[in-house]
C-alpha cells in the first residue's frame, strides 16, 4: 500500500512546491481525507504528510515532507531486511533427519462427508417398532399359572427383537416396567418372551387391562 | 367402522395421518388378543382384515404424499437423490443422451451442408 500511495504524495508535494500555501493545505487536507476513508491503516501514514502538510504552509517544509517518505520507506526495507534475518531465509529449506528407515505415512487432512444430495430421499422407517415386536400375548394354562403365581406376562414376540426392545415395547404399550426378561425360540419358529414384572405392578392387573384373563 | 378410502386421507394433515396410523395399530393390536383369548366372534376376526388394509391404506398415502413433496423440492435441481432419478435400466442411464448423440463435428456439418443427400426424379 505504500507504493501505491507515494505518487499520490509526490504530486501533492509538486502542488505544494508550486500553488500557493493555503490552497495546497486545503488540497493535501481534502486528500489525505479522503485517503483516510479508504481504510484503516492509511491514517497512521497520513498523520505523518498532515502535519507536514501544515507544516508545507510555511513553504521551505515541503522538502521536509520527502525525506520524511524516504524514512519510512527505508525504515519498512531495513525492517523487512530485519525479519528475514529473524526468521531465516524460507527459499533454502533444511532437509528432515530421519531416524528410523521406516517410512510411515504422515497424518493428512481427512475432511468430513458433505454430500450434494441424499443417496435416499427418504429414509428408511423403522419397520421393528414396538407395535411390530408384541404380536400377542399367550393365554395358555402355564402361562396363566405364571401370571397368577410369578408375576410374569408371555407374549409371542418377534422373532427378530431382543431382550432390551421387548422390553421398551412393554413398556411402551402396556405401561408397566419388567424386572427381567427370559426369551427362548419355540419350535415352530416363533419367539416366546417371559417378562416378569416389577414388584409393584401386578400382572392380574396387567392382564385384566390387556383382555386376556 | 366405516371403510377408510384413500381420497379422504389424501386430504389430512401428516400430523393427521400419524395419529390415524398409531390408532389403527392399536386396534390390530387389541384384535389380535382377542384372536388369541377367544373372543369376539366372527365379525370380529374378519375385521382383523380391513384394519390390516386400513393401516396399508395410511401408509401408501404418507408415503406418496412425502415423495410427491420431495420430488417439488428437487425439480430442476442438478443433484437430485438416486430414487427421484428416472429408473428406466441401468444400461439405459448409461447410454449417450439425446443432444450427446446428435453433436456432430464442425467439418461433419460443413459437408451435410454443403453436400446434402439429392432426391432424383425420372421425368416420365
Amino acid at each position: 500500500m505504500a507504493p501505491k500511495k507515494e505518487p499520490a504524495k509526490k504530486k501533492e508535494t509538486t502542488a505544494t512546491a508550486s500553488a500557493s500555501a493555503a490552497s495546497t493545505a486545503s488540497t493535501t487536507t481534502t486528500t489525505a481525507s479522503a485517503s483516510v476513508t479508504k481504510k484503516a491503516k492509511v491514517p497512521t501514514t497520513t498523520t505523518g504528510p498532515k502535519t507536514g502538510a501544515v507544516t508545507s504552509s510555511a513553504g521551505s517544509d515541503g522538502t521536509k515532507v520527502v525525506t520524511k517518505q524516504k524514512k519510512e520507506k527505508v525504515k519498512t526495507t531495513a525492517l523487512k531486511a530485519k525479519q528475514r534475518a529473524m526468521r531465516g531465509n524460507q527459499l533454502t529449506r533444511k532437509r528432515k533427519i530421519r531416524t528410523t528407515p521406516t517410512f510411515r505415512r504422515p497424518f493428512t487432512l481427512r475432511l468430513q462427508r458433505t454430500p450434494k444430495y441424499p443417496r435416499r430421499s427418504v429414509p428408511k422407517r423403522n419397520r421393528l417398532d414396538h407395535f411390530a415386536i408384541i404380536k400377542y400375548p399367550l393365554t395358555t394354562e402355564s402361562a396363566m399359572k405364571k401370571i397368577e403365581d410369578n408375576n410374569t406376562l408371555v407374549f409371542i414376540v418377534n422373532i427378530r427383537a431382543n431382550k432390551p426392545s421387548i422390553k421398551a415395547a412393554v413398556k411402551k404399550m402396556y405401561d408397566v416396567d419388567a424386572e427381567k426378561i427370559n426369551t427362548l425360540i419355540r419350535p415352530d419358529g416363533e419367539k416366546k418372551a417371559y417378562v416378569r414384572l416389577k414388584a409393584d405392578h401386578d400382572a392380574l392387573d396387567v392382564a385384566n387391562r390387556i383382555g386376556i384373563i | 367402522m366405516t371403510r377408510i378410502k384413500c381420497t379422504d386421507l389424501r386430504g389430512k394433515k401428516p400430523d393427521d395421518l400419524q395419529k390415524q396410523l398409531e390408532d389403527l395399530r392399536q386396534e390390530l393390536n387389541v384384535l389380535r388378543v382377542g384372536k388369541v383369548t377367544g373372543s369376539g366372534g366372527a365379525a370380529k376376526l374378519s375385521k382383523i382384515r380391513s384394519v390390516r388394509k386400513s393401516i396399508a391404506r395410511v401408509l401408501i398415502v404418507t408415503h406418496q404424499t412425502t415423495k410427491e413433496n420431495l420430488r417439488k423440492l428437487y425439480h430442476g435441481k442438478k443433484f437430485k437423490p438416486k430414487d427421484l432419478r428416472p429408473k428406466k435400466t441401468r444400461a439405459i442411464r448409461r447410454l449417450l443422451t439425446r443432444k450427446e448423440k446428435s453433436i456432430r463435428s464442425a467439418k461433419t456439418k460443413r459437408k451435410q451442408w454443403a453436400f446434402p443427400r439429392r432426391v432424383y426424379g425420372v421425368k416420365a
